[in-house]
């Protein structure tokens, strides 16, 4: 049986980010890849949209370049036949203040040949703009507003 | 193959929810079902966790009388055994003053016995409160230096 392409891609990304070894994960990215991670781009910039592999290849680049992967649980998995969906809690440390940050996320993969093609993964950014602020967020309540 | 039809499951249970018929969504999920979003429930209260169809039904109808309409597109779906994924396009238009809000939801449901008894969801959740507050909040944050 073969291994599914996302385990393949997995083990390449933390490679990359936490080793800055990206031989790996060059030849595991369609060149034609579509690549978003949502969230505030203008206080994360390795957040966002990206086209390309070598555009998908400088964001890893960016995220190695403010985080290490320290531990991640994925919480459920789902695999496809060239498509894959996770949803994982990351604990990292944000390399600039070395703070530990706790994340929630979500992935959905698509892959053409054993390449990634397309990714989109959803992110609690409420709770990682608080985290990286560290101090909550203090605005009205909904309550009040409605 | 049990894929193809917990697939078919879920995507009937978000068109009654989108089409706001909360019974009929609810007749899709078991009776101890349990939602979790992960989002600022002091700002939405309407998020959160919650278990048992009672208190799933009333958080939907805080949903629906906050918002006038609710549409939805599926972007993605991956189905595996008992457990299907959804990427949603969701919009909501704000009852207040039409404005329509739009996020993206990636929907986890886990289904027993052909019913969904587990949805886990995860948003851009700071996105979605600057949208349902109106408000820049990442501007606001940079100008009191606090970013």
């Amino acid at each position: 049986m073969t291994e599914h392409s996302l385990w393949r891609f997995s083990r390449a990304l933390h490679r990359a980010i936490n080793e800055r070894r990206f031989e790996d994960i060059e030849a595991l990215i369609d060149d034609e890849v579509d690549w978003a991670i949502y969230g505030p781009i203008d206080m994360f910039p390795f957040l966002g949209a990206r086209r390309g592999r070598e555009a998908v290849i400088e964001v890893i680049r960016q995220i190695a370049e403010n985080v290490r992967v320290h531990r991640f649980d994925r919480e459920s998995i789902m695999l496809g036949e060239e498509s894959a969906s996770s949803m994982l809690r990351y604990s990292l440390t944000a390399m600039d203040s070395n703070k530990p940050i706790s994340l929630r996320i979500a992935h959905f993969a698509q892959f053409k040949a054993g390449r990634l093609f397309s990714i989109r993964v959803l992110v609690d950014t409420f709770d990682l703009v608080e985290q990286a602020l560290g101090r909550p967020i203090h605005l009205p309540k909904m309550a009040s507003l409605a | 193959m049990v894929e193809p039809l917990n697939r078919q499951r879920v995507l009937n249970f978000l068109d009654a929810f989108y089409s706001r018929d909360v019974e009929a969504a609810l007749a899709c999920c078991s009776d101890d079902v349990d939602f979790l979003a992960n989002a600022p429930i002091d700002i939405m209260p309407h998020m959160g966790h919650r278990r048992g169809k009672a208190a799933v039904r009333e958080m939907w109808s805080v949903v629906y009388a906050r918002y006038s309409s609710l549409r939805y597109e599926v972007a993605a779906t991956v189905a595996e055994a008992d457990k299907v994924a959804v990427h949603i396009r969701a919009f909501f238009r704000k009852r207040d003053n039409d404005r329509t809000v739009q996020f993206d939801i990636a929907a986890f449901y886990t289904l027993r016995g052909g019913r969904i008894a587990e949805i886990r969801e995860i948003m851009d959740t700071f996105d979605l409160v600057q949208q349902v507050l109106e408000r820049d909040v990442a501007a606001e944050l940079a100008e009191t230096g606090k970013i």
